[in-house]
């Protein structure tokens, strides 16, 4: 018997899927996060799950280890050595205060303090001509003070390196040799791309997190080794795809937003399984939701990413998958302003001490409590039924919200529940409707696939705000990020600036820079996956001649200026509007996305039918569309063959999630025994 | 003059449809927002986001706004425009699918790139709801500023023109405005980014109010603007009655040498706040004026935002508690031909000058004067192959300290937000020049309890010749401090000739640089907060540590001495 394995480690639970390719058996399961030693928390889920890690050939594994590294700023001492005159390149930023009327604004200070940042004389030119030489005598001397302020990584950043990198290369391998034990990363391992201020920022954080990291991949791989694990380890990357562990241990940074990426991939995975084209996936947790759109089979993956947010946080230039989150979780607290208006989130009890209904000390209502107000959630089946919740004590908290607004009693209560839940719908509509209009495609056009605790929850509401005809619910919805990192392909993304008009020269030079790329990404995935099986998409940045900003065209396969002129104008065209065909075009950078497939789970055989977590029957539930409590009839989601039908309103109970179709509405249980509501007017 | 018809009281609306109308509407101009910026094509919209997206009810009154977009625009550009637009068509004459445009100096009164774009949101039974209105700065225009003396040299006016009848573009007017710009391809691109955003915003806008029905709308957009205002009206009320003043000066308006007095007075009484600008100087010879709703009315109400209502959502009812005492001929209320290119000059000055009067009032908000002037940079020429070149590189410099903490920076001035430099990799590929060193400016920040926010050093070494053109403001009434802070010092930029002779310059026009030349420019600091001898001797010696100041400032400004590094007091 052998299986692979994927492991999410969340916030409060750590989540476990394994899947048997001989026998086509899934196995979920979960136990609380280990915070003093999270290897701990995967082996307590095998040992709950009946298994051991000898029977496991791969292991995917995602973390939040880093994006929490940097949100609590536990993170190495490092060093950044700079071309003379740059140091403060990290702490000056892009100058900006993206919110315009705090008189107190303050960015979150550098990840390497200024005492910590050095500099060294060499310079390159633009066009990647030495200035000035490297001078290595200084950096001999620098090593020392490095030493002797016991500096546990350095971060290399030299000014021009993506035109070249010679001197970055040169630095970084002599501070290796000078500093056994350090960690030691330079720019342009990470990217090639240019501005000083996001490459020196992303570095930073490379270095920031990298001892930690490897330390961590080490005594995981380490440890699953003496429990007798003989698999491979990959790790969830940021872009989507799987890492190899020496790929992670180089770059630590690509792990940014390793944890929620999963369900990402889990929708791209069952949306193309299933037919749908366009799909936005929906990821309702604790503290936040989270949307992310796949169009045509693609997630769209943005090149800048901000840790801690754009607000206050530092940019990373690496592949993240474009996530928008707004601060709607089961956790947001409602409350009231000094003018009793009435607000949800962002603030969040999170999962400790929760919302008031888990009795674990929570006062303020969320949004959670008002579901449970409402009927929408079983008190005695929740997690199935793991833990009992407080009805009342959850209704008195949202009469403290309640009746400054004027609803008295436990009627006006109910009204306040449905309020928090509407507003909650706007905000979490808005999400959505920003990640759609960012990529000018109307949401209309999508099928939602809603996972997470409270994603199927809230689904069916969001999609009437949206005009979103048909949701889809996914098996376990609430394991469903573990899910995804079982259907994870390799992945490797490498950029390039490339400058210069698009004609037969130019688009010659993109292929040649393309064709060893590949060749590079090729040898790559080889000998870290040791795939053969490899595809490759190719992308590059262009823009009108005298133009600021670009946009990402598809260009694999395109070899002739018209056809590359061609796919620019279509693309600009369905951005902007409209596309000029006299004026010149021109390339800013070249991007290739190389891929492995690794062999999928059969998704029809991943819903688990042994799970028993409804007794059925009929509940009042509260529906906003129609003002009212009416009874709903409660079904055993995996009680319900495929192919069933069924109108609302109605309930569908599992393990960690509810379902909630409502009274216009229809459903029908899908072939990979997906929950599909239908959204009537 | 901001005369503005108070609605009637609001009928009774059930709370919670009155949020979700509320957050409804702010989130529609937000997809706006993020719609703009998709779509436009010149860097004034994306990246320096100098536009902002309003709603107004049917009388032009501002309801809801963006919540990023540039801070003057934030204080009502959009309502302006639409009020002029309803005096001169009414009501009636406004047909679904209209859409016009006013960036004119008599009703803006700023310059004229700055131009509001609206359109009508009728229901389909026909009934005026309001508008959905975007200000966009226009890349050009025509004109010849900053050298105009007065508006007619600053390019095209429209006033309340319409572009757009029933759904169907008046090709007469594009064409006007096409062949009226040095920059026709930019121009359109980014106008048909702000119509798109006009007509997709009103719709949105009509879905929302059906959903609800038109009369609970109505009642919950006049339930918004009263919320507003009794919201920053119980703000002012916590704050002690008294008459507040400050003095300061600008260097000179460009043209001549004399400073330009800018005496601001403040009136906090009961719920009410006034802002009395009487102590201004005259309108000016050289273009750093602007109008009374552009000028005076929109500095008064971007400090009232920074000081009492930071996180209130702007809309007009906000801004009723505001009072505005401001006589015509003023430099921000001239007359409507006085020159205005500049028009957004004096602004950080006059921010920081209404925050600094408050100083005694609300010691925990105000802060120390910040940096204060927009330090244009430009570098512009002609390259050895032939090519011209033109690099705009306006300075950062520190902000002021506050009660709490250190000040922080470098960020562009008050009167800027959400605003990023332009990197210095991207400027060395296009432009003749190498950036020798790009740094924190030491001892910069003015000292105190807690110190001020650095400016920067940057200095340019001169690969071809070229000119330059300066406008460092603020240079002999530096930053101030405040509650016994220091003043910082100001900006400056020094050219040294490849021949070693050394010039300082600050505010220049066509000023000439030689190949090999170095120039520096330097910005301000922010003032510092509270008496320096009550800095933490850890602070200090972290700055020591760090370089932020030197051993010799230390000393001076802080008594302390140092030995081995080590600062004591």
């Amino acid at each position: 018997m052998s299986y692979v394995v994927a492991v999410d480690i969340g916030g409060t639970f750590t989540d476990l899927v394994a899947y048997d390719h001989e026998a086509g058996k899934v196995t979920y399961t979960k136990s609380p996060t280990t915070y003093d030693d999270f290897v701990k928390g995967i082996l307590d889920c095998f040992d709950k799950a009946k298994l051991t890690p000898e029977q496991a050939t791969f292991l995917n594994h995602g973390t939040t280890l880093v994006i929490n590294a940097y949100i609590q700023r536990k993170g190495a001492k490092a060093a950044l050595v700079t071309t003379q005159g740059f140091r403060d390149v990290l702490e000056i930023a892009r100058g900006n205060r993206p919110d315009p009327f705090d008189l107190h604004y303050q960015r979150d200070e550098p990840l390497i303090p200024r005492e910590r940042r050095f500099e060294v004389a060499e310079r390159m030119d633009s066009q990647g001509n030495t200035v000035t030489p490297l001078d290595i005598k200084a950096l001999d001397a620098l090593a020392e003070t490095i030493k002797r302020e016991k500096v546990e990584s350095v971060a290399v950043f030299f000014m021009n390196s993506y035109a070249n990198p010679a001197h970055e290369e040169q630095a970084a391998a002599r501070l290796k040799e000078l500093l056994p034990g350090v960690y030691v990363t330079h720019s342009t391992e990470l990217t090639r791309e240019w501005y000083e201020y996001e490459r020196t920022s992303t570095v930073a954080a490379n270095a920031y997190v990298g001892p930690q990291v490897n330390s961590y991949i080490r005594s995981l791989d380490a440890d699953l080794r003496g429990k007798g694990f003989e698999g491979s380890l990959f790790m969830m990357g940021s872009n989507g795809g799987l890492l190899s562990v020496d790929r992670t241990c180089r770059t630590p940074v690509a792990l940014v937003e390793s944890g929620p990426i999963g369900g990402c991939i889990g929708a791209g995975a069952y949306g193309e399984a299933l037919g749908f084209k366009n799909i936005i996936a929906f990821d309702m947790g604790g503290t936040t939701a989270k949307c992310a759109l796949v169009e045509n089979g693609r997630f769209s993956v943005d090149s800048v990413y901000y840790a801690n947010g754009y607000v206050k946080g530092f940019p990373i230039k690496s592949p993240v998958i474009d996530i928008v989150e707004v601060g709607a979780g089961g956790g947001s607290i409602a409350w009231l302003d000094s003018q009793s208006r009435l607000h949800v989130g962002p603030q969040s009890a999170g999962s400790t001490p929760g919302p008031v209904c888990y009795r674990r000390g929570g006062t303020e209502p969320t949004i959670t409590d008002a579901n449970l107000v409402l009927g929408r959630l079983n008190p005695a089946k929740f997690l199935g039924g793991e833990l009992s919740l407080d009805t009342e004590g959850a209704l008195n908290a949202i009469r403290k919200i309640a009746e400054p607004l004027g609803y008295a009693g436990v009627d006006g209560a109910t009204r306040a529940a449905d309020g928090i839940l509407a507003i909650s719908t706007v905000i979490m509509a808005g999400a959505i409707r920003q990640v759609s209009v960012q990529h000018g495609l109307d949401p209309r056009d999508f099928v939602l696939f809603a996972y997470g605790g409270g994603g199927p929850l809230h689904s069916a509401a969001l999609a009437h705000e949206l005009s979103i005809p048909t949701v889809v619910i996914p098996p376990a919805p609430g394991n469903f990020s573990a899910v995804g990192m079982l259907l994870a392909d390799a992945r490797l993304d490498l950029a390039k600036t490339f400058t210069g008009l698009m004609d037969g020269d130019s688009v010659g030079s993109a292929e040649k820079i393309f064709a060893e790329m590949e060749k590079e990404a090729a040898a790559a995935l080889g000998r870290e996956f040791g795939a053969t099986d490899i595809f490759f998409e190719r992308f590059a940045e262009m823009r009108y001649v005298g133009q600021r900003h670009n946009i990402k065209v598809p260009v694999s396969g395109l070899s002739s200026v018209a056809e590359v002129r061609a796919g620019f104008e279509r693309d600009y065209k369905r951005r902007y509007g409209h596309a000029d065909a006299k004026a010149g075009a021109e390339f800013q950078a070249l991007h290739l996305s190389a891929f492995a497939r690794q062999r999928r789970p059969d998704l029809a055989k991943l819903p688990d039918v042994s799970a028993g977590a409804s007794a059925g029957g009929e509940r009042q539930v509260w529906f906003s569309s129609i003002g009212k409590m009416v009874s709903a009839k409660v079904f055993d989601r995996y009680a319900l063959p495929i192919g069933f039908k069924g109108e609302g309103p109605a309930v569908l109970e599992e393990y960690g999630s509810t379902t909630i179709v409502g009274p216009t509405d229809s459903f029908e249980i899908g072939p990979l025994k997906e929950i599909r509501i239908f959204c009537g007017k | 003059m901001n005369q503005l018809a108070k609605p009637q009281l609001a009928d009774k609306l059930d709370p919670i449809t009155l949020e979700v109308i509320r957050h409804g509407l702010i989130s529609i101009s937000n997809q706006i927002d993020a719609n703009i910026t998709r779509t436009a094509f010149s860097p004034y919209i994306y990246e320096y986001k100098d536009f902002a997206v309003g709603i107004t009810d049917a009388d032009g009154q501002l309801v809801a706004q963006c919540t990023g977009g540039m801070p003057p625009f934030v204080a009502d550009s959009v309502g302006t425009a639409v009020r002029d637009g309803l005096k001169t068509y009414g009501k009636d004459r406004f047909f679904h699918g209209d859409v016009a445009v006013c960036n004119h100096a008599a009703v803006q009164g700023q310059h004229l790139n700055n131009t509001v774009m609206y359109t009508p949101i009728r229901t389909p039974e026909g009934e005026l709801i309001g508008f959905f209105a975007i200000n966009v700065h226009w890349i050009d225009i025509g004109g010849s500023a900053p050298r105009s003396t007065d508006i007619f040299m600053e390019g095209l006016q429209l006033r309340s023109v319409k572009i757009w009848s029933k759904g169907e573009p008046i090709e007469e007017v594009m064409r006007i405005i096409e062949t009226n710009t040095r920059m026709p391809i930019e121009l359109l691109g980014d106008i048909s980014a702000q119509l798109a955003g006009c007509l997709l915003g009103r719709d949105q806008v009509v879905q929302l109010a059906e959903k609800y029905g038109v009369p609970t709308f109505r009642t919950a957009m006049a339930t918004m603007l009263d919320q507003a205002e009794a919201a920053a009206r119980a703000r002012i009320l916590a704050l002690p009655d008294g008459t507040y003043e400050h003095e300061t000066f600008l260097d000179n308006d460009g043209e001549g040498d004399t400073p330009i007095p800018v005496r601001v007075k403040v009136v906090i009484a009961g719920d009410e706040m006034t802002v009395d600008y009487s102590g201004l100087a005259e309108q000016a010879k050289g273009c750093v004026n602007s109008g009374y709703f552009g000028g005076g009315l929109t500095t008064a109400r971007v400090a009232f935002k920074y000081l009492v209502a930071a996180d209130e959502p702007a809309n007009e009812g906000l801004f009723r508690p505001l009072k505005l005492i401001l006589p015509p001929g003023k430099i921000l209320s001239a007359e409507d031909t006085a020159p205005m290119g500049n028009y957004s000059m004096p602004f950080p000055t006059v921010i920081d000058a209404v925050i600094k009067t408050l100083e005694k009032a609300i010691p925990e908000r105000v802060t120390g004067g910040h940096f204060g002037t927009h330090s244009g940079f430009r570098l512009y020429g002609r390259r050895p192959d032939g090519r011209n070149f033109d690099g705009h590189d306006s300075g950062h410099g520190g902000w002021g300290a506050c009660a709490t903490h250190d000040g922080a920076g470098p960020f562009r001035t008050m009167a800027h937000g959400d605003t990023r430099l332009i990197p210095i990799e991207l400027q060395e590929s296009l432009l003749p020049y190498r950036v020798e060193s790009f740094s924190l400016r030491a001892d910069s920040a003015g000292a105190g309890k807690f110190r001020g926010g650095l400016g920067f050093r940057k200095v340019y070494k001169m690969i071809a010749g070229c000119f330059m053109q300066t406008n460092l403001d603020r240079t002999k009434f530096p930053p101030w401090g405040a509650q016994g802070g220091k003043e910082a010092q100001s900006g400056r930029v020094v050219v040294e000739r490849a021949t070693g002779e050394t010039q300082i310059v600050c505010k220049a026009k066509g000023f000439k640089i030689e190949a090999g030349d170095r120039v520096t420019l330097e910005t301000g600091g922010g003032g510092g907060y509270g008496p320096p001898a009550e800095r933490d001797l850890a602070a200090i010696q972290r700055d020591l540590d760090r370089g932020y100041i030197s051993a010799d400032a230390a000393t001076r400004d802080y008594g302390v001495t140092i030995d081995k590094g080590v600062a004591r007091r």
